[in-house]
């Protein structure tokens, strides 16, 4: 399984090849080919693309230095360099979705996102957390401390403790680095050429466009993390929210609630597609909490309303 | 820009939302998972009001507190159970309810087979979807504004004691075996590698 280093460089040649092949078939060809390099190329050096094949290339533009660091190992990305991962990850899921204009919500969910990560691993963190402006139910977190939870799943959080294990969960995705693993596994990954291959296109003003790093965090949001990453975030989630003062049971209560969604329903489906079974995410808390964290269940509810109207906690 | 999204449709779902955000008091149809007691409180401690089989139907209510959640049994009895002894009710996730509504707060989908109305209204109304994140073009001004909206260490720690949040110690969760059979989803997943 594990991929040596000269064939992630193969696969790349590959894709560089597949990339060109493919420019002369829109109707800009001779325009096309020079503004795939120019656009792979960043400021037109030759980097980028073609820089991270042949290991050089000056002034490669950003995404790309970013992509040959992943395409190396996780361990060699220090902090700086994946707090900068997770802002251009960031910008691709602001690209998809605004940010919601609600700004006394956005102020809440930072207030209750930082407080939880204190209790992290890596309370240290620049910590992010946006409210997407987007119906549908689904969170996301980015490297570095980037944490997107959309303005439906906020509305259909019944409580506070809902929203702050969900909050917990998307944070240990990101002190565990799990979307940096992720990317690193694909990057290296035979996979990898057609995907870039897939994601060249035309944009607006005819110019072919490709970023092996867009295609990378595209990729990593349209799948999904490993089912394993997902248990770990779960139970180690459940721990933090409980760590941070919050009925441990609110994570419980929204995979209860969505082992009922129904995959067809247009609302959950990017957030089903990308996750385990909600039954097989209770069966695997269940086992692992067992009833050793109901003493942590007792704090009375507040609903995200009550609190965001400066209501405290019901008696 | 996604042209199903039509404006109309929208401000309609807006304003479900706002009506239907007050009625969490839906009842779902749901399964005791194994045999238990039927309890007057949220409590191992508290007294039973009676035995409940395996597989007993019951409706689960909105109400929980902590890991026990408030049912009300077929012969009308109303009593507390622990969250892990009730199941999903088998079908209830197909019972149609993708509506307008169900997406919503309190509404079928979400919380399991409610009252559902016609699904007439929502048609072309969805979430965030994987075309879209396939689509996106990356917005750093955007990443710019989140930012300016970071709170610091010291303004979490004031939200916390205003909202009486303390934090306890807690120990890691031990990890279970792997289920053994990794029932895949992953429709959108290029290869298989997702699930290794």
């Amino acid at each position: 399984m594990r991929m040596p280093p000269l064939l992630s460089r193969t696969a790349l040649a590959a894709a560089t090849c597949a990339a060109l092949a493919f420019a002369p078939l829109h109707s800009h060809a001779q325009g096309g080919v020079m503004n795939l390099l120019n656009s792979l190329g960043g400021s037109g050096s030759g980097g980028g693309l073609l820089g991270a094949v042949v290991g050089g290339g000056a002034q490669t533009n950003q995404g790309d230095d970013l992509f040959s660091l992943l395409s190396r190992s996780v361990e060699n990305i220090d902090e700086p360099k994946e707090i900068e991962i997770g802002r251009q990850l960031a910008a691709v899921l602001l690209g998809s979705k605004p940010l919601h204009p609600d700004m006394a919500l956005q102020r809440y969910v930072n207030q209750l996102g930082r407080w939880i990560s204190l209790q992290s691993e890596r309370p240290g963190l620049p910590w992010t957390f946006i409210v997407l402006d987007d119906t549908g139910y689904n969170a996301f977190a980015a490297p570095g401390g980037y944490v997107f939870v959309t303005k439906g799943l906020v509305d259909r959080c019944a409580d506070e403790a809902e929203l702050a294990g969900i909050l917990a969960h998307e944070i240990t995705h990101v002190t565990a680095k799990h979307h940096l693993h992720a990317m690193r596994k694909t990057a290296q990954s035979g996979v990898f050429t057609q995907l870039v291959a897939s994601q060249i296109k035309t944009n607006a003003l005819g110019n072919l466009v490709a970023s092996q790093f867009l295609a990378l965090g595209r990729n990593l949001y349209a799948r999904g993390l490993d089912q394993t990453d997902e248990f770990h975030s779960d139970r180690n989630g459940v721990a933090l929210a409980a760590r941070a003062g919050f009925d441990p049971y609110g994570l419980v209560a929204v995979l209860q609630q969505l082992r009922t969604a129904t995959p067809d329903n247009p609302m959950f489906t990017l957030a089903l597609a990308t996750h385990p079974p909600a039954q097989a995410r209770l069966d695997q808390l269940e086992q692992a909490m067992g009833k050793r964290l109901d003493g942590y269940a007792g704090a009375a509810p507040v609903t995200v309303a009550q609190r965001l109207g400066g209501g405290s906690r019901k008696k | 820009m996604p042209t199903w999204l039509h404006q109309g449709a929208l401000t309609a779902a807006l304003a479900c939302c706002l009506l239907a955000a007050p009625a969490q008091a839906q009842q779902d149809a749901a399964v005791i998972k194994r045999a238990t007691e039927l309890r007057q409180g949220p409590a191992e401690s508290s007294a039973s009001l009676g035995a409940l089989a395996a597989d007993t139907a019951v409706t689960r209510t909105s109400e929980r507190k902590g890991s026990w959640v408030k049912v009300r049994t077929a012969q009308g009895a109303t009593g507390w159970v622990h969250m892990f002894d009730v199941g999903a009710q088998a079908g209830t996730a197909a019972a149609g309810s993708n509506t307008a509504t169900s997406g919503l707060r309190s509404l079928g989908g979400l919380f399991g087979g409610g009252s559902s109305t016609t699904a007439t209204a929502t048609v072309g109304i969805r979430g965030l979807s994987a075309e879209d994140i396939a689509n996106a073009q990356p917005n750093p001004a955007a990443v710019q504004q989140a930012e300016k909206l970071r709170v610091s260490a010291d303004q979490a720690q004031r939200f916390a004691s205003a909202a009486a949040l303390r934090k306890q110690n807690v120990e890691p969760l031990p990890e279970p075996p792997r289920p053994t059979a990794p029932a895949g989803s992953g429709e959108f997943t290029p290869d298989n590698q997702s699930f290794n």
